[in-house]
């Protein structure tokens, strides 16, 4: 059994016994050099979508942590992650986005791997090498595990990290809310081609915590309510099925993982949205009413932002993206935001999502654009001397959390926040941080899986 | 010595000459501007390769020798 | 074409034309948004494709795809008003306090005027843009870039009926698009 009871980050610059985190967890660059190795080489980080890769050869660059990694499929048909640096003398074998390619070569001295990873090409190798070099110890550096879940795909560094379904936990059913189709079937979904990728000037934390369930900041986002780019003309989603729903917050001590999530009483008629179009509106009421067939109870509970332990961030329903903020120095983030449609909708509709989505989030997003606004400020304001004297304070519905929660015979797993009338709660963001100070105490996965 | 070769330009039935004396045709190209892979025609140093596929490095080839027609 | 396209004609029209976007310019630079607005054709396309870093041989893949894959912004008329209306809430953060902006536009070609240079109804013009925007007290972004437009004729007056930006950049260098191309 873990012991968490104290150390440098449990209970010490993250005191949740009293609700207050220092602020040099986000300005420290020397903590900021230990979370590299504490958190990012042993998590389980979000590489992508198995649409973005279909066939053999096919590769997207994409990134863990600081680092840059390729993701690809090989001739037979498996996908790899690998470091983007070749093992001779480091250059980066690929500096393209995306493609398909029989082989990663690299323009430094010409060494060659294929899609596999393996080490096929080296110049001179007879004449300079004397075919003494062991091309078989050379390759890509590969992860150490990698899994696909649902069509996303994942990998850690760590071979010991739990496998990625362990390390989700029951915090998979939410997961599932931005995976399944709208229909609630395995349907496939795609990536809506081209990954926004852009940098903000404030330690990646800001918005790991604010997609982790800061349901409090409603205040900065009143002017896009007010100008109304939501799918029916208004505000800036639809907002009938959450007015009729009991709002809750899941978190999952253990792992790290929170949501929020939206509970409608059972037998309640499907809220009408996408109202700006009626092809849209059909087909979303037809997937609404599918999916609460088959899921029964279950297709009571309706998906809001959450965060999967450390950075990787969900928008399941309005609109449906995940976005990873990945580590840029302790002073910027780099994020990267893929967008999600049923892969089988008619233009229509994809065209329709397409256009809310970038209007909502991005950085052309009129949602996005004002939490960025808060990250930057409140990352740059705790930068100074005096001010990483004063820890930030995450009290806000401390004790009010409830486990074995049951709604209308729907037992909901984790610790549960009951925000209906609350109105709002921390307890997903001290749940995201109380996990984080663990990675960065805990010398291995022998400490961080204490549910084995 | 023949003019540099930009191997990108390389297509399928090619015939170069390569080092060690040998001759290859392009079997196929991976367009990195690097390599191209090659069956080996002729290999008078080392006969064992004649009718091997490999993979051949930018330096190693001497000389265009044929265009592949089509 | 009744009408021979006489370097004159050319010469007026690229010179009416430039005078047109620097109007532009100047309004948005002066935060006179709902006078920019009215400068928009009611059909207007605003589009603003990603790029990406591609294989020699592969660059028709270099830009996303109209109507297909994520851009930056892809705006008709409503957007563009609703993003207008959002600055002037007073309330919307990242643009309160409002930039300091500055648009250069230059580097203006007339690719086509139609039914003729002299009597154009409709010009498709190439530009470049180098955008200066300067926020709270040293948040600075130079977004620099291309832009290809249709303006067309509309009671005497100029209006921009499709702009399409291409930014040159692939990770976007800036945290936010609050402000106009």
């Amino acid at each position: 059994m873990a012991t968490k009871t104290k150390g440098r980050f449990v209970n010490g610059l993250v005191d949740m016994k009293a609700g207050k985190i220092s602020r040099e967890i986000f300005v420290n660059e020397e903590i900021y050099a230990e979370e590299q190795e504490q958190v990012f080489t042993r998590a389980w980080l979000f590489i992508g979508h198995e649409s973005q890769v279909p066939k053999p050869g096919d590769y997207f660059v994409s990134g863990m942590g600081e680092e840059s990694v390729i993701l690809c499929r090989d001739r037979e048909g498996a996908l790899h992650v690998f470091l983007n640096s070749c093992r001779h003398r480091g250059m980066k074998v690929c500096r393209y986005d995306e493609g398909n390619t029989p082989v990663f070569t690299c323009p430094y001295h010409g060494w060659s791997y294929a899609t596999d990873g393996k080490l096929v090409g080296v110049p001179f190798f007879k004449d300079a090498y004397h075919e003494k070099l062991d091309k078989s110890k050379w390759g890509l550096v590969e992860v150490a595990q990698m899994e696909v879940y649902k069509g996303s795909i994942w990998a850690t560094w760590d071979p010991a990290a739990p496998p990625f379904t362990e390390y989700l936990g029951d915090f998979k059913m939410f997961f599932d809310l931005s995976l399944e189709a709208w229909n609630g079937t395995d349907e496939p979904l795609e990536v809506i081609g081209g990954v926004q990728k852009w940098l903000i000037p404030c330690n990646w934390k800001f918005p790991a915590e604010n997609f982790s369930g800061d349901s409090y900041h409603n205040i900065s986002h009143r002017s896009v309510d007010m100008v109304g780019i939501g799918p029916s003309g208004t505000g800036r989603r639809d907002t009938q099925e959450r007015a009729d729903s009991r709002r809750l917050q899941v978190s999952f001590p253990d792992r790290g993982h929170q949501t929020g999530i939206y509970v409608l009483p059972g037998g309640s008629p499907t809220a009408a949205s996408y109202q700006q179009s009626p092809e849209v509106a059909d087909y979303f009421r037809e997937a609404e009413e599918k999916r609460r067939a088959i899921k029964g109870e279950w297709g009571r509970v309706t998906g809001s932002p959450g965060e999967i332990f450390p950075n990787t961030a969900l928008h399941p329903r309005q609109p449906r993206s995940i976005a990873v903020w990945h580590p840029r120095g302790a002073h910027q983030t780099e994020v990267w935001r893929w967008y999600l449609v049923d892969a089988g909708a008619p233009y229509a509709v994809k065209d329709f999502l397409r256009q809310y989505y970038i209007r909502y989030s991005g950085p052309g997003g009129l949602t996005e654009q004002d939490d960025m606004e808060n990250w930057n400020y409140a990352h740059s304001a705790s930068r100074g001397t005096i001010a990483r004297r004063h820890p930030y304070s995450y009290e806000q519905g401390m004790g009010s959390e409830q486990t074995n929660f049951e709604l209308d015979g729907l037992k909901i797993p984790g610790t549960v926040m009951d925000l209906t009338e609350a109105k709002s709660s921390e307890q997903n963001l001290r749940n995201f941080y109380k996990r984080w100070a663990e990675f960065m105490d805990a010398p291995s996965w022998d400490e961080l899986a204490d549910w084995r | 010595m023949a003019e540099v070769v930009n191997v990108r330009l390389l297509k399928a039935g090619d015939k170069l000459q390569v080092s060690h004396g040998a001759t290859v045709v392009v079997v196929s190209n991976p367009l990195d501007g690097v390599w191209i892979f090659a069956r080996y025609l002729a290999s008078p140093e080392d006969p064992s390769l004649e009718g091997t596929e490999d993979m051949i490095f930018a330096q190693d080839i001497i000389e265009v020798l044929e265009i592949s027609g089509d | 074409m009744a009408v021979s396209e006489s370097r004159i004609d050319h010469l007026l029209l690229k010179d009416e034309i430039e005078q047109f976007l620097y109007q532009e310019a100047e309004l948005l630079d002066e935060r006179q948004f709902e006078e920019w607005l009215d400068l928009l054709a009611e059909d207007i396309r605003y589009w603003m494709p990603m790029r990406r870093n591609v294989k020699f041989g592969e660059l028709d893949r270099e830009f996303t795809r109209e109507g297909q894959d994520i851009s930056w912004f892809d705006e008709g008329k409503d957007t563009l008003v609703r993003r207008v209306n959002q600055i002037l809430t007073g309330v919307h953060w990242a643009e309160e306090p409002l930039s300091r902006i500055c648009h250069s536009v230059s580097n203006v070609q007339i690719l086509k005027a139609t039914p003729s240079m002299s009597q154009p109804t409709e010009v498709t013009v190439k530009c470049r843009f180098l955008i200066y925007r300067n926020r709270v007290q040293t948040e600075t972004d130079f977004l620099v870039g291309k832009r290809e437009e249709v303006l067309r004729s509309v009671n005497g007056q100029w209006k921009i009926a499709q702009r399409k930006i291409i930014l040159d950049q692939n990770v976007l260098l800036a945290k936010n698009l609050t402000f106009f191309f």
